[in-house]
Parts: structure tokens; C-alpha cells; sequence
């Protein structure tokens, strides 16, 4: 790959942002006209995004909003993205790289053409979720890249959700860029070689078919807006759209003291063996530059949690985006401060063959570790640990045995940490799965064989502190029919911490409850038998507490008694300054 | 911007020969009235029964108690004797939505399912931002303590799981009284699929003797979907009060000046409703104020025989649109106000912030930006000498020379105000006033025409196939910046400009509807358990008079989760249709919205019933009138955006525009609510019925 330097043999550095090939310096253009630029690109993601949901098929799509749209240039530098999945984002341009490389180059593609591309190496992503990329021209001039990155419900991996696999190719059926469409007319070998691999074909298809929709539609905006500039000032002037959102991020980043940041941070297990694998990451923050050290991570594992570069690469990205982008939408710029430091052949720069179903789950620990690290010196905009993980499970069976197989899977929300601004926010989705929806229960009802006896706030689940951790939720799932499920659940092992002086939040958990009454927990499994009659109890984490709880309110201590966010018994334990009523 | 402009004022007018001669066609003869009242103005229109009597007003609103603002300006613009004879009296209104904004929130007890009593609290468990690692969502609508469950449940197919504990309902009832609650509202899991629990917890807590109101989540909407149908249930009850009280107090006001007819509020789904039905399910009014101008729009598009027309209304605030296709206002069945869904149909009119207020800005990064915060009314722009500072859009207006220095009102705007508040951000950029200026413009318009871009391509529609209608204060102003923007060639300033949402309430139906959420399989038993649902819906709703039923299903494809809204015939109870020929109108419509098909089996999710009084429709304009003769104020020096050059634009009175024959522009049209920006690509005329009509050349 063109940004990649290598320091040392053994050593990769990964250009957080890509730089733009050089031009011409040229005029600058003016303010209005980038700022213009700037708002049309950013409704062209968004257009593209909305065309995608209009037109999906499955609730993935519609209601979980499972994938990322954004729209490139023609060096693959991110002009604008649609909110949606973050950990998606960040990824993307490894995919519009990957994909047109696959095919030959930008020489072998011709307006109209749309490639698909799902190696996990290239895309950051497990092969369920498949980029389509699409070339843009104008006056028959390559101007950049329209693409998605949408979660298929199934692509044929061993189990319809894993986190047991030993090698890639248990994990679905592999796409190594190829195009689905020529010069505006889609392949129908190619389709039908994709849908005789899945489980969910009908569904399958719909989704391509709108993720299809959805790729025209940036491509034809992006083309309508390159027009009415012109080429030379579009190009000009979205390298000026580039440089504010760096100067944006510049700043927040010299605002720090320069020094090396470490970040302790672990995984429950490989999905193989139950051993805990520990790793450390270390921020460093040089002048207006931010290093993001993964070098001294463990060697990629057996089972499927290593990561690939790209998937690393994304979360430094959208952790940093997070931080210092001041909550506005990223561009290419926003990532251009960033380097990433990785050694192949680790948990964070798997080579192939090495599994990777669960690809981002690790880099999320880190980056949720070197928070940890980075809130002694910026704790302005920095939550204490969350629940930590976006709490998966995936749900299937054959309704009533009458051969009519059903699907579903979701995100869970968690507990988020206080910070210096408040009490953490209860029950929201982890922050790398930012606009997925939790399904409302009657929807889940009316679809799946099951009751949902409770889904409620944790009592007592979130931080004690002068502001209180977000609390997570339990949530029973009773079958009505006998079920398959994979929990990819993580974080289960060691608790989320507090930040200055705050208390620790409770862990995820999950258990099955069997009709005869016996109760067993587990975490990450796959295929696991849930008979008709037995109950799944999911209980995800709190937010860790922010300063010492003898400085909370003791109004804001009673009030939450009051709303039995907390309980009696933990008042005396941890807030023993006030006094009950 | 003339609207914002305006520092008072009532402006009034006896309305043109044009705009008489239209009147003369309606052949309604009945006066009415129509007031919409917006966060900053309220807006009259009020038409009398002899042709050509028609008056607009405007006046400030009065946000504290928007009925005071009303009564004013009925007393200043309606003539007694005229509101004794009038028979209908169409109100837009946001006291809904200002209540559930800024009011007051009444103590709600809400009775849950048990083991579900923080459908509220946890929602849909999304990040409103996706950047923002502290984002938060506003306090829940019912505060955890006054969530109460029960014990019952029904599932999904509306069987009984577990029968309700009486008991628990005594318990409840204890708890809200303890508590201080004003109201009940009951929201149990799948009531949506069989309502007998919600319901005999009603009777029970009238058995033991309650006497407040209690709202049944089964009630309020019928669909699925637990989090939207309880916030749905909760948001009326908590808009319920403000928005009685507003009704009886503006009724009565009315009442005491003689006012004998109808009194009507418009629907957020379009179409008015009577206050007697508004007071029983104000939820329904949320979102009244912008509707009127979508309504006004699909009016309009009628009668110029407009087959697709966006609805450009710019006020000081905000800028709302909407796609018009056949006439017809788009209608959505869910929608969002303060991030809070809603099961109640919705006109997908969309707002984003961008008005005559909206301010200029650099930020850290460096970037020009313009909106969306405004400088509102208060302080104002900074040409207002009201203390404002900051450069607005107005500003920028008046330093480009489209807003006349010294208003019809009297009002004189300090063009060095607005330099001065400039200044700093040209400084900074180094840009000269005026090109700063003209970027502001050009910004604002950019935002607006990507929003109307979004709303076109969500319809698969090109916006510039479409005629686009410029109203609101400001709207005028940048109709031609817009269609520049957008490649559209025909611009439409409809008659009373800066009033045209309140004219648009002049011609509203009356609708009611009522929904179910059903689920059942499009095959041959479907139309008949259809038919069962549907009359049990229209058999509640009003039949007076001369009304119509329509019958909508929303269906999809088994394992989707969209649906597509198909009418479907229905005539004396019954369905006109067979499910084969329902699932090809489907078919056919979903090629259209999704480009492709699949052969899956279809199904009917909900059943949409509802009955439509339908109001006299104007007739199509009539044949030219003569030209008149041009009342021009002279000239004045504008910037025109397409010569890149100053300019002397001749100033019209609006009256004076001639029907038939096109001039060529550049020209400022003015009136006494809105003034019209015509650049000199741009030619112009007005059309039989008053329109101004503006076309842009290439």
C-alpha cells in the first residue's frame, strides 16, 4: 500500500490520513466557495445514505444502519461521510484502495463499473460486511469514488455468527474485488455466485440491490457537484476542505503536553481458549502529531479476534475524530495528524490466514485503554470506561420446525462513563456503533419465538463518583421455540474503571437458564443450544464513576435512590456523606 | 425578511385587481379566515364574501399566550360585522410544540408492563451524535419513579400470557397520588395487538375512583413499536392541558367578538380538524405552523397546473421545504420532533436552521459558516440598532443593496451597523464587505438548496424538473439564488408573499385518521379481515356530512422491514380490489420507489382509515387581464450576482407587474410582507391568478 513506510524491518507506520497527490500550487479558492463545497459534500453522503435505507431491504440496514456511505477523491482521500456505523468509516478507504487494485487499477474501470470487495485484510471487516465501490467520472476524467460498506445478514461462514474460527476460510465466502457491475449493467454470474453462498439469499439480494442504489446516487452527486465547480476548483478547493478539518484536529492535539501515553487494555479470550490476553498501546503526542503505538501487542491469536491493519487503523481514527474533531462530521484532514505503529504478524496486523471474525473488538479495548491514559492530561472531553463492548448477539432457528428459518441480531446498549461534565449516559450503544438502534420489543415479538420478560436499567450497574457511571441493562430473552446463538460478548472479565477517584461499574455477563432452573454463564460462544423454555440473561455493563463519591450532591444521591438507580445498600457503601430520608 | 424587518407592524391592504379577479373565480362566498402564527409572526388572511374583499395582517407573536397575539390581530384585520358573518375561522398553530419545548411539564404517571418500565428511559439506545463521545439524551418524558408496572402480559399475536393483577393497578394508583400525577397514561407491551389489559386498567382505576384523564397508548396510535407508541401517548398528554386552554381561551375570545362559524386547526398530517377533535388528540397538531405552507404550495400547484413544485419558505429562523408532486402534500407516518418519534401522519416538510437571523462565523478551523443560530427577533440583525453585533443574512441583504434602506414601516436600517459587524471576519479572510456579503448570501442558499436536494432525491425525484415556490419573509429573496443553486428554471412568488402559509388555510380539508397495526399475509383472506379492521376504525371516527373514507394498507414483502403506503378502493364498507390486483399496485409502486422486485410473498402491516370533508376547491384561473401600468419607485443600486457588477435595479410595486407579458429583470419587486430579488438573468411576469411567475435563463 502507497502510505506505508516501513522504519524498521519488523515495524510498520501507517499514515493515519493519506496525503494528496501533488499539484500545481495554483490559486487558492475562496472561503465561500470551499464552504460550499464542503456543506454539498457532506449532503452527498448524506444523500447517499438516506437512497441506501429508503431502498434496503432487511432491518440490518433500515434499522441498525449497519453500514457506512462516504464519498473519495481520486488519491482515496475522504472527502465526507453520512453518520452511521464509525467503525465502518474509518475503514473505507483501505476497501476503495483494495478494490480498484484487485481489478486492475484506476485504468481498468470504466464509468458505470462497480466493484465488490470483502477481504478481511484489505477491507478492516469480517467478509459479512462488503464494500461496494463505485469509480466517478467526469467528461470521461476519473474524479474519485462513490462507496459503501454494508453488513450482509449472511455470507456463508461456518455459523451464521462466529467467534471460533481458526482460519479465514471458515469465516464466508471470500470476494477479492470483482466487478458487479460493467459500465452500468450488473453481472448476473457474479450475483448468483454471491447469493448460492449465503443462508438469506432473498434478503441478501435486496440489500445489494439497494447498497447498489445507494453507490449510484453519491456518484451522480458527486459528479453534479464537480461539474458545477469545474475540476480545477473542486480539486483545489477540497484540499482547502481537508486542511481546516487537520487545522481542527492540530489543535486539539498541540493543546496536550508532548509525551508518551501507555494504555493497558485486555480481551477476555481468543474465542478458542479461555485466556485472558493482555496488551498495552501507548499514545504519544509529538507537537501537532499523534502516534498510536501498537508494536508491543501480542502475536496474532488462534481464534478470531486479531485485527487487521485496517481495522486498527480505523478505530485510531475514529477515536482521535472523537476526541478533537469538536463533534463535526470528519474529512480526510481529520485523520492526516494521526500515525499508527504496528508489527505484522500481531493481534493488531493479522496476516492472512489468520482469523478474524472479530476484527475491531480488540482495537476498541485499546482505544478505550489509552482514554484511560490521555484523561490525565486532557480530562475535559474524556469519559471514564464504558461497558466496553457492543454487547453482540446473533439469534437462529427453523420456526416450528417447519423448515422456515429466521434470523436476527443486535447490538446491546451499555453503560457510558461520567466525566468532568456529569453523570455517564445510561444504556446507550458503544461508541463505535454510534447510530445502530436497539429493535423495540413488540418488533422483535411479532418476528422471533421469543418473550422479552424484562429490559430494564441495572440497578447499582454504573460507577459511584462525585458524577455517577451510566448504568447498563439487563435484558431476559424467554424462548418459545428451540434457538441457535453466538454471543460474541467481551469484557466480561475485568470491570470498567473510574477516572479520578471515581468507582468501578460492573462487567457484562450473560447466562443461560435452563427449563429445569440450572443457570450458566458463559461469553463469547458459537452455535450454542438454546432450548424452548430457557431463558438468555444478558447484563451488560456500567460506566465507570468520575472524581470521589464523598464529593457527589447528596440531592443527586437521593434522587437517584428515589428513581432506584442505585439502591439503599449501595448509598451506605459508597456515598456514607449522606443522609437518607 | 421584510417579515423580520417589520418591527411591528400591521400591514394591511386592500389586495389588487388581480388578486379580486381570483377571488371572483373561488365561487366560495362563505368569508373565512386563516391565522398561522410562527415563532416570530403571526400571519391573517382573511377573505370576505364579496369578491375581492380580502385583507392580510401581521402582527408580533406573543409566545407567553399566542391567543393574545391572535385576538389583536383579528380585531386590527377582521372588520366585526365580517367575523359575525364568517363561517370558518383555520388556525395554524406550535402551542403544541412550544409546550412540550418550554412549558411546564405536567406529572404524568405511566403505567407499565412489568419488567418493561424503561421503554422510555433506555428508547433506541442510539447516539443522537455520532462524533461526540458525550452525548447525552434529553431526561426521559416520564421520570423513572412515576413509571409504574404491573403485572400482565400479552404477546405478540394478542394471546394472554399473563393475566393482569387487579391489585397492582390499586398499588399504582397509590403511587400516583402519593406523587402528586395530574394525569394517567397506560402503555402496556403489545397493546397495539389486543388493548383488553390497557383497558381494564382504565375501568379499574375509574372503579377505585379516579377521576383525572387516562390516556391508552391504543388510543393514541394503534401501531406497533413500544418506545414510539409511548412517547407518542405521553407527548399528548403532556400537550393536552396547554393546548385545551389555548382553544377554549382563543374560542371564547372569538366568541365575544361575534364569531359564530367553525373553528378548525390544521393537522401535522394536513388537512384540519375541529378544536372539539384537536382538545381529544392534540398530538395531532404538533406540527401544524408548516404544514400551512406545504398545504398553500399543493394549492397553488393545482390551480398553475404544476406537476412537481418545492416549497421554498424562508422566515428569520429557519427554512422549511417540501416536494409537491400531482398536487398532492408527501405524507409520512412517523416523525421526530425534539429527537422524540411520533405515530402520527406528519407532511414531511423539512426544516434546517437558515433564515433572515441566521449568523456568520468563522470557526477554529478557520471555515466561513452561516447559521444555524440565529440572532431571532431579539437582539436582531445588526442593521436593526437593536443591539445585535453579529452579521447576519439580512445584514448581508442590505449591504448587497436587495433590501431598500428605509422599510415601507418606516424603519430605517443602519447600513454601517452592518458593515461594522462585518468587519472583523473580512479582516480576518481579507475580503471586502461586499464580497463577504454576497459569500453570506450565496452560503445560506447553498444550505437551503441541499436540503431541498435531499428531500428530491429521497422522492427519486430531479429538483430541476420542478418549479420551485419562494414565500416567507424572505423567501422572495432568494428565490433566484436558489434555482441557480439548483438549475431550476421557474420560480413562483405566490400572491401575499409573507402571508401565504395563512391564505393556504383558507382552502383546507377537514380530515381525520385512525390507524392499526395488523400484520397479516396478502393472500385471499386478507381482504376480508382488512375489511373487518377497517370498519372498526372508520366506525370511530366522525361521519357528519358530506365526507369521504379513503382506505390505505402499508405493505411489504415478508422479511422487509420498509413498507410502501398503497390506497386501495373502498366503497359502502367494502374493499374494491382483490389481493391480486392490491399485490400488483404494489408491485408496481415498489419498482418505482426501490428499482427492483423480488417474487416474495407480500404482507399488510397497518390499516390506514381516513374520512376527508373536502373544502370548495378554487376554480383555474380565468384569461388574462390587460397589463397595467407599471408603478415604478425609481431605481435603486443592487448587487446582481450574475453580472458580478453593481447595478441600478428598478423598484415595482408588486401590484404593478404585469399578467402576460414577460419583463426582463434585473428588479426589486416590492410589497408589504416580502420583497422579490430579481437578477437580470431572470425575466418576469405575473400570472392570471396574482402569481408572480420568474424565469430563469441559462
Amino acid at each position: 500500500m502507497s502510505d506505508l513506510t516501513e522504519i524498521r524491518p519488523e515495524l510498520v507506520v501507517t499514515s493515519g490520513g493519506r496525503s494528496s497527490a501533488p499539484r500545481d500550487a495554483g490559486d487558492r479558492i475562496d472561503p465561500v466557495t470551499t464552504e460550499i463545497l464542503r456543506q454539498s459534500l457532506v449532503a452527498a453522503a448524506e444523500q447517499m445514505k438516506r437512497a441506501l435505507m429508503r431502498t434496503s431491504f432487511s432491518p440490518i440496514i433500515h434499522e441498525v444502519l449497519d453500514f457506512a456511505a462516504a464519498l473519495y477523491d481520486r488519491d482515496v482521500c475522504m472527502l465526507s461521510q453520512a453518520d452511521s456505523l464509525p467503525a465502518f468509516m474509518g475503514t473505507m478507504s483501505f476497501c476503495v484502495e483494495a478494490a480498484v487494485e484487485a481489478v486492475g487499477g484506476p485504468e481498468a474501470l470504466e464509468p458505470g463499473d462497480i466493484v465488490v470487495y470483502n477481504v478481511p485484510y484489505g477491507s478492516g471487516s469480517h467478509p459479512q460486511d462488503a464494500s461496494l465501490v463505485m469509480p466517478v467520472f467526469v467528461a470521461g476524467q476519473l474524479i474519485g469514488y462513490s462507496a459503501i460498506k454494508a453488513h450482509w445478514l449472511d455470507i456463508g461462514a461456518k455459523d451464521p455468527y462466529c467467534t471460533d474460527t481458526v482460519d479465514v476460510f471458515q469465516e464466508g465466502m471470500v470476494l477479492p474485488g470483482v466487478k458487479l457491475c460493467v459500465r452500468g449493467e450488473m453481472v448476473p454470474d457474479v450475483l448468483r455466485l454471491i447469493l448460492a453462498n449465503s443462508r438469506v439469499p432473498k434478503v441478501v439480494e435486496g440489500d445489494i440491490n439497494a447498497t447498489v442504489v445507494g453507490v449510484r446516487t453519491g456518484a451522480a452527486a458527486l459528479a453534479r457537484i464537480v461539474e458545477r465547480h469545474g475540476i480545477e476548483t473542486f480539486e483545489r478547493g477540497v484540499q482547502q476542505v481537508y486542511e481546516y478539518g487537520e487545522r481542527l484536529v492540530r489543535t486539539w492535539i498541540q493543546s496536550l503536553p508532548d509525551g508518551r501515553y501507555v494504555g493497558h487494555a485486555s480481551m477476555d479470550s481468543d474465542g478458542i481458549t479461555d485466556e485472558l490476553i493482555t496488551f498495552e498501546t501507548a499514545m504519544e503526542i509529538d507537537g501537532s502529531t499523534v502516534r498510536i503505538d501498537f508494536s508491543a501487542s501480542p502475536p496474532q491469536t488462534a481464534g478470531p479476534i486479531n485485527c487487521p491493519l485496517p481495522a486498527t487503523v480505523s478505530s485510531a481514527r475514529v477515536a482521535i475524530a472523537q476526541l478533537a474533531g469538536g463533534g463535526e462530521a470528519p474529512n480526510e484532514g481529520f485523520f492526516r495528524p494521526i500515525e499508527v505503529i504496528t508489527r505484522p504478524g500481531t493481534l493488531f496486523h493479522a496476516l492472512s490466514p489468520a482469523p478474524c471474525f472479530l476484527y475491531g473488538w480488540a482495537a476498541e479495548q485499546a482505544m478505550e485503554g489509552l482514554f484511560g491514559s490521555i484523561a490525565a492530561v486532557a480530562p475535559e472531553g474524556i469519559p471514564a470506561d464504558s461497558g466496553g463492548d457492543v454487547c453482540a448477539l446473533v439469534w437462529w432457528g427453523d420456526r416450528n420446525r417447519r423448515g422456515e428459518a429466521w434470523a436476527d441480531g443486535a447490538a446491546h446498549p451499555i453503560g457510558q462513563g461520567a466525566h468532568t461534565g456529569g453523570d455517564g449516559a445510561s444504556a446507550l450503544m458503544h461508541h463505535s456503533e454510534a447510530a445502530t438502534r436497539l429493535a423495540p420489543v413488540e418488533v422483535w415479538e411479532a418476528r422471533n419465538p421469543w418473550v422479552v420478560e424484562r429490559l430494564a436499567l441495572a440497578r447499582d450497574s454504573g460507577g459511584a463518583g462525585r458524577y455517577r457511571g451510566g448504568l447498563g441493562v439487563d435484558v431476559t430473552f424467554r424462548l418459545l421455540e428451540d434457538a441457535w446463538l453466538t454471543s460474541a460478548l467481551e469484557h466480561t472479565k475485568r470491570v470498567p474503571q473510574g477516572f479520578a477517584g471515581g468507582g468501578t461499574a460492573r462487567a457484562n455477563a450473560i447466562a443461560l437458564e435452563l427449563p429445569d432452573g440450572t443457570t450458566e454463564g458463559f461469553g463469547k460462544v458459537t452455535r450454542m443450544r438454546v432450548p424452548t423454555g430457557a431463558a438468555v440473561h444478558l447484563r451488560t455493563g456500567g460506566g465507570g464513576g468520575y472524581g470521589d463519591p464523598s464529593e457527589r450532591d447528596p440531592e443527586a444521591v437521593r434522587d437517584d435512590l428515589r428513581k432506584g438507580y442505585v439502591s439503599e445498600e449501595h448509598v451506605r457503601e459508597h456515598y456514607p456523606h449522606v443522609v437518607l430520608d | 425578511m421584510w417579515s423580520l424587518t417589520s418591527p411591528v407592524i400591521v400591514v394591511e391592504q386592500m389586495l389588487n385587481l388581480m388578486y379580486r379577479r381570483m377571488m371572483e373565480q373561488t365561487g366560495s362566498s362563505a368569508p373565512s379566515i386563516g391565522v398561522d402564527v410562527g415563532g416570530t409572526f403571526t400571519d391573517l388572511v382573511w377573505r370576505g364574501g364579496t369578491a375581492g374583499d380580502i385583507r392580510a395582517g401581521k402582527l408580533p407573536s406573543t409566545p407567553h399566550s399566542p391567543d393574545e397575539g391572535v385576538l389583536a390581530l383579528v380585531d386590527h384585520a377582521v372588520p366585526r360585522e365580517a367575523l359575525e358573518r364568517a363561517a370558518v375561522f383555520v388556525h395554524g398553530t406550535t402551542v403544541g410544540l412550544n409546550a412540550l419545548l418550554q412549558g411546564r411539564r405536567p406529572v404524568i404517571g405511566l403505567v407499565c408492563t412489568e419488567g418493561l418500565r424503561d421503554v422510555l428511559e433506555i428508547g433506541r439506545g442510539n447516539r443522537g451524535e455520532a462524533f461526540n463521545l458525550l452525548w447525552k439524551p434529553n431526561p426521559p418524558l416520564v421520570p423513572r419513579d412515576l413509571r409504574l408496572e404491573v403485572r400482565e402480559r400479552i404477546l405478540g399475536d394478542g394471546s394472554v400470557r399473563d393475566p393482569l393483577r387487579l391489585a397492582d393497578v390499586a398499588a399504582v394508583l397509590e403511587r400516583c397520588e402519593a406523587l402528586g400525577a395530574e394525569s394517567i397514561a397506560v402503555a402496556l407491551i403489545n397493546a397495539y395487538a389486543n388493548p383488553e389489559h390497557e383497558l381494564a386498567v382504565e375501568a379499574e382505576l375509574r372503579r377505585l375512583g379516579y377521576e383525572g384523564h387516562v390516556s391508552l397508548s391504543h388510543r393514541i396510535s394503534g401501531e406497533y413499536r413500544e418506545y414510539e407508541r409511548t412517547c407518542t401517548t405521553i407527548v399528548d398528554a403532556i400537550v393536552r392541558g396547554p393546548m385545551g386552554s389555548y382553544l377554549r381561551r382563543l374560542e371564547a375570545g372569538l366568541a365575544e367578538r361575534g364569531f359564530t362559524g367553525e373553528v378548525l386547526v390544521t393537522r401535522s398530517g394536513g388537512g384540519a380538524m375541529t378544536f372539539a377533535d384537536a382538545q381529544q388528540r392534540p398530538v395531532e397538531t404538533i406540527l401544524s405552523g408548516p404544514v400551512a405552507g406545504a398545504i398553500a404550495t399543493a394549492q397553488l400547484a393545482r390551480r398553475l397546473g404544476l406537476p412537481s413544485a418545492i416549497a421554498a419558505d424562508v422566515g428569520g429562523t429557519s427554512f422549511d421545504t417540501c416536494l409537491i408532486t400531482d398536487g398532492e402534500v408527501p405524507v409520512l407516518y412517523e416523525g421526530e420532533i425534539l429527537g422524540l418519534p411520533l405515530q402520527v401522519p406528519w407532511v414531511d416538510v423539512r426544516s434546517i436552521g437558515a433564515g433572515g437571523g441566521s449568523i456568520a462565523y468563522l470557526d477554529a478551523g478557520g471555515r466561513l459558516g452561516v447559521g444555524p443560530r440565529s440572532a431571532g427577533a431579539q437582539p436582531g440583525p445588526a442593521c436593526y440598532g437593536r443591539g445585535g453585533t453579529e452579521p447576519t443574512v439580512t445584514d448581508a441583504a442590505l449591504l448587497l443593496g436587495m433590501l431598500p434602506q428605509q422599510l415601507a414601516s418606516g424603519m430605517a436600517l443602519d447600513a454601517d451597523a452592518a458593515e461594522r459587524a462585518f468587519a472583523p471576519i473580512g479582516e480576518a479572510l481579507e475580503m471586502s464587505t461586499r464580497a463577504l456579503a454576497e459569500g453570506v448570501m450565496r452560503i445560506a442558499a447553498a444550505s437551503m438548496a441541499e436540503a431541498i436536494r435531499t428531500i428530491t432525491v429521497e422522492h427519486g425525484k430531479d429538483p430541476r424538473e420542478a418549479a420551485l415556490v419562494a414565500f416567507g419573509g424572505a423567501g422572495p429573496q432568494f428565490g433566484t439564488l436558489l434555482a441557480e443553486e439548483l438549475d431550476i428554471r421557474t420560480i413562483v412568488v405566490p400572491p401575499l408573499a409573507g402571508n401565504f402559509s395563512a391564505w393556504g388555510l383558507l382552502n383546507v380539508d377537514l380530515a381525520q385518521t385512525v390507524s392499526r397495526t395488523v400484520l397479516l399475509p396478502l393472500d385471499e383472506h386478507a381482504i376480508e379481515r382488512v375489511e373487518g379492521h377497517a370498519a372498526e376504525l372508520f366506525a370511530g371516527m366522525a361521519q357528519d356530512g358530506d365526507v369521504r373514507q379513503e382506505l390505505r394498507l402499508d405493505m411489504r414483502y415478508v422479511g422487509q422491514e420498509h413498507t410502501l403506503t398503497i390506497e386501495v378502493p373502498w366503497r359502502d364498507g367494502a374493499v374494491g380490489s382483490d389481493a391480486g390486483a392490491i399485490a400488483a399496485d404494489f408491485e408496481r409502486d415498489y419498482a418505482r420507489a426501490f428499482q427492483h422486485v423480488t417474487g416474495e410473498p407480500v404482507e399488510v402491516l397497518n390499516v390506514r382509515a381516513l374520512v376527508r370533508a373536502v373544502a370548495t376547491e378554487p376554480p383555474d384561473d380565468g384569461p388574462a387581464p390587460a397589463p397595467a401600468a407599471a408603478a415604478l419607485h425609481g431605481g435603486t443600486t443592487a448587487w446582481s450576482f450574475a453580472s458580478q457588477q453593481h447595478l441600478t435595479f428598478p423598484v415595482l410595486e408588486r401590484d404593478a407587474v404585469a399578467a402576460g407579458e414577460w419583463t426582463q429583470g434585473p428588479a426589486i419587486v416590492v410589497e408589504p410582507t416580502a420583497t422579490t430579488y430579481i437578477d437580470t438573468n431572470v425575466r418576469f411576469r405575473a400570472s392570471d391568478g396574482g402569481a408572480l411567475i420568474l424565469e430563469r435563463q441559462a
